[in-house]
């Protein structure tokens, strides 16, 4: 029960990194996309949808509720999650952080499974061990545990209940309104953390992603409850979720209990508001400043490139590795070598709309922000002008053959990199994008370092830390 | 096994049932499997457990060598992290950038790291890389090239590390609490940042080179290889690259921490430190293969893991005054740890927060848990131990831990059998017996309101 949306700069950077690692590279030739076909495997009443790198998708025929499949049968477990396309993206002045709080929400019971009645979501699972949380980000939310297969139908049960029968009191909204606002305020302990929020806010000024998913703390502590209970059925139908089960399944009794829990209920009265907002031109360089106690300063650059689904994320995608994945990156050997920062690293926030591509790098004692902020744009500069080598562009592409095989270990892991995907609005890019990353050429890494990383397009934040009041820890 | 519209009681017993035999069967094809699936040997002196998975081309390495911090005893303490940090900086015959270069080439990598008693290993390759990565390993481990240019680097990086960390609430918590709860000379006994920093800038190269020819050697090394390993092939990989090595030093197993007698409070005061970081707790005097050990850790998961546990379920959901907390007991797999809650509160709500906390405690230490609660416990705790033996880094961690512990493979089989056979009388003794809540160290790190210092 974090939210993802909000984390520091590296971490994110990290999440970015890994969320497009463990998309890597498929070495084996990719299925077909199978055609629509009614006939195709599965429980009546789905329709199959697709297959591809051996995940099927299914449609649920009565309300349009999405299933993604995914055998593994090296372990006897399951990793079921339920993706919700409603984010952060969707919260407007006042209700900012409404989608994070109704995350929370949803652990407080339903009709049919709650604590009054010892049949609560967390006491089956803590009951069976299993592995459990729930995330919100910009683009999504979801919920997701990881349990023996036999406490499978279980789990689905109590997470179909709490799909259309959620219980949303108002004295659970004010004990949890301080147990998120607790959240919040851990948040801002990292001042990294609240340089990465204010360059968002500088850089996004139309689009949602202008604000963080946790919220304005304002908002966080007066939205009311029938705000929440508005969010709650506009978003919170079958049409608007993908059902997700990796592990130890067979197909035909997963559909039949997806089927027997979540075919009660009918499609969404109304459609699913749509995000019509587009972000303007930025007409010049954008610089924010934070100042806060601490000992070492940091600097992010970001630059706003293309959607999580547009062809050019492959390119960033290598762009970004050559630029910091392990020691021979580039950042590593001009900044980190030379003593001018602790770290450094790039990445891409990955969104439906207008993805962020920032470039991170923490200060050692002794550089100034000038020399470090040269330096690491220097290195972006490079690539503009000079490009990359093949040797480079390779020695990627032989990263993402390995990750392909490491991102299969583990029914967790497999599932949470899928509903990234599928908050980016395109789940299939799990199988593809490591294939696009393999076509990516050396001119492709240029092209797009030229296309999106203009002086007038960037955000710049420092961190500035400034003596602390108090005495430093001894 | 469960109805949508909701189970009524009897029927909760019965899926209860049904939950625990399918859980049993599970534990019990699994401990026949572990059992069967591990090998042990000694291998140049090294102790190399092997367990091959049902994972595809995958493996990953994690081992341990008693090289920590707490090993330099009265030298200079900056000499262990300093040590680990150099073995990716070069070996004799390859420079940094060539290591990084054939690891980034087949997308496999080694770390190393530092704990209070341990130098960490953890790697991952794919299977046809498993000589190399073992080879690179060695080399690393053997003759690291030790360039003072390089050993200039990595102190300027710790020391830059440690300085970023003096606002950290976490650390600077856990440091406090560390040093209140240990006696001088225990392993568990933290430095002081300060102390890190000025020891690391004068270390010096000759007393790096003692150290490791002290430390660094097979004879206390374990190493766990899983995955999609043949035990015969990694054990003669292990054995070519690692022939001729000598030397190693045995853990420190020091005397138990005497019991604190008389509760303290400690504050770090931190500027704009919105959440406070809470720890309260003793050292538990407990080592993990102490027989009372298993009972207070399921005594201590009923009062603070998870969501259902009781701090959570009264101190975030019902009262709502923090994010998290919880209960644990830690650093006892080589000598007597710790048993702890730790917290965040915001700064307006910290008094009650510990308060809540403490009666919670109290209520815990005083009444005991009840058999409901146990047996519900319990069967988490298995079921648990199941799921996280699902992932290839899972079967490692658990695989490792167990033999730092000092069990036997055994003891993977037997661990589910020991929770499933502790009584309610066992852990509300062993809870009378170890924990005394009237001498807690109570320890806040962050912007402490001035009317709680």
């Amino acid at each position: 029960m974090f939210e993802k949306g909000n984390n520091f700069a590296r971490a994110t950077i990290r999440a970015s990194v890994v969320v497009a690692l463990l998309s890597a590279a498929v070495q084996a030739a990719p299925d077909k996309a199978t055609p629509v076909s009614a006939a195709a495997a599965g429980s009546a009443g789905f329709s199959h949808v697709k297959s591809l790198g051996g995940i099927d998708e299914y449609r649920l025929d009565s309300n349009g509720l999405t299933v993604l499949l995914v055998p593994d049968h090296s372990a006897p477990v399951v990793t079921f999650e339920v993706t919700y396309q409603v984010g952060s993206r969707n919260e407007v002045t006042g209700t900012t952080g409404a989608t994070h709080i109704l995350e929370h929400m949803m652990f407080k019971g339903s009709d049919a499974f709650n604590d009054v009645r010892g049949n609560s979501i967390k006491q089956m699972l803590e009951r069976v061990g299993g592995e459990f949380n729930a995330s919100t980000s910009f683009d999504r939310t979801n919920y997701f545990a990881t349990i023996g297969r036999e406490s499978l139908e279980s789990y689905i049960a109590i997470e179909a209940d709490r799909m259309r029968h959620l219980w949303l009191h108002e004295s659970d909204r004010q004990s949890e309104m301080t147990v998120v606002r607790n959240e919040y305020e851990r948040g801002k302990n990292d001042p990294e953390n609240v340089l990465l929020e204010e360059v968002m806010e500088a850089a996004y000024v139309a689009l949602p992603y202008h604000h963080p998913t946790i919220g304005w703390k304002s908002d966080i502590e007066h939205v009311p409850i029938a705000k929440l209970r508005e969010f709650y059925d506009t978003f919170y139908w079958p049409n608007n979720a993908t059902v997700t089960v990796v592990g130890d399944i067979e197909t035909d009794q997963v559909l039949g209990l997806v089927k027997k829990y979540y075919g009660v209920y009918p499609h969404s009265p109304a459609p699913i508001p749509a995000i019509y907002t587009e972000e303007p031109a930025q007409s010049g360089e954008r610089r924010v400043v934070v100042k806060r106690p601490g000992e070492l300063g940091a600097i992010i650059v970001a630059h706003k490139v293309p959607n999580g689904r547009d062809a050019d994320q492959a390119a960033l995608e290598m762009l970004d590795a050559i630029l910091s994945s392990g020691k021979n990156a580039r950042l590593y050997r001009s900044l980190v070598d030379q003593g001018l920062a602790l770290s450094a690293g790039a990445g891409t926030e990955v969104l439906r709309d207008l993805s962020l591509h920032t470039l991170y790098a923490a200060m050692t004692p002794g550089t100034t922000h000038e020399q470090l902020e040269r330096a690491l744009v220097a290195e972006l500069n490079k690539i503009k002008t000079s490009g990359v080598t093949p040797a480079e562009v390779a020695t990627v592409k032989q990263q993402y053959i390995a990750e392909d095989a490491y991102k299969r270990d583990g029914t967790a892991a497999v599932a949470s990199e899928l509903s990234e995907w599928i908050g980016v609005g395109d789940w299939t890019l799990y199988v593809t994008f490591p294939q696009r990353v393999q076509q990516v050429t050396p001119a492709d890494v240029q092209r797009v370092a030229k296309q999106y990383f203009g002086a007038d397009q960037s955000t710049t934040g420092w961190f500035v830390p400034v003596a602390p009041k108090t005495e430093k820890g001894s | 096994m469960v109805c949508a519209g909701g189970a009524k009681n009897g029927e909760g017993l019965v899926i209860r049932f049904f939950m625990l035999m399918a859980l049993l069967a599970m534990s019990g094809a699994a401990a026949a499997n572990m059992s069967d699936q591990a090998h042990r040997s000694k291998v140049n002196g090294i102790d190399l457990i092997t367990y091959r998975s049902n994972v595809k081309d995958v493996v990953i390495i994690i081992g341990v060598l008693p090289a920590g911090d707490a090993m330099v005893e009265s030298g200079n303490i900056s000499i262990p992290t300093l040590s680990g940090m150099m073995l990716d900086r070069g070996t004799k015959s390859l420079d940094k950038f060539s290591i990084a270069e054939k690891l980034d080439n087949v997308g496999a990598e080694i770390t190393f790291t530092v704990g209070e008693q341990s130098l960490e290993i953890r790697a991952k390759c794919l299977r046809k890389d498993l000589p190399l990565i073992i080879d690179t390993m060695a080399a690393e481990l053997r003759t690291p090239a030790l360039l003072v240019g390089e050993f200039n680097k990595a102190k300027e990086q710790f020391i830059g590390e440690l300085e970023a960390s003096a606002q950290d609430s976490g650390a600077l918590a856990a440091q406090a609490f560390g040093r209140a709860v240990f006696p001088e000379g225990h392993p568990n006994r933290p430095h002081t940042l300060n102390e890190y920093i000025a020891a690391a800038k004068s270390a010096n190269l000759e007393e790096l080179k003692a150290f490791q020819a002290k430390y660094y050697g097979p004879a206390h090394m374990t190493l766990v290889v899983v995955g999609d390993v043949i035990d015969a092939d990694t054990q003669a990989d292990i054995a070519k690259a690692f022939s001729g090595w000598s030397g190693g030093q045995d853990y420190l197993r020091a005397a138990k921490a005497a019991a604190t007698t008389a509760a303290s409070e400690i504050t770090v005061p931190l500027t704009d430190k919105p959440s406070v970081t809470v720890l309260f707790g003793q050292a538990s005097g407990l080592r993990y293969s102490d027989p009372d050990n298993l009972a207070l850790r399921v005594g201590t998961a009923v009062l603070g893991l998870g969501f259902t546990g009781r701090l959570m379920s009264t101190v975030r959901d019902k009262e709502g005054l923090t994010y998290n907390i919880g209960a644990s007991m830690g650093d006892d797999s080589i000598v007597d740890g710790v048993w702890e809650v730790s917290a965040s509160f915001a700064p307006t709500l910290m008094g009650k927060g510990v308060e809540s906390t403490r009666r919670e405690v109290n209520k815990w230490w005083k009444d005991g848990v009840t058999e409901q609660e146990l047996a519900s416990r319990k069967q988490g705790v298995i079921g648990g131990y199941f799921v996280s033996l699902s992932t290839t880094l899972g079967l490692a961690e658990t695989i490792l831990a167990n033999a730092e512990r000092g069990f036997d493979l055994g003891w993977l089989d037997g661990y589910p059998k020991a929770v499933k056979a502790l009584t309610r009388d066992q852990v509300n003794a062993a809870i009378k017996a170890h924990i005394n809540p009237n001498a807690m160290v109570l320890v806040e790190a962050g912007s402490v309101p001035a009317s709680a210092k």
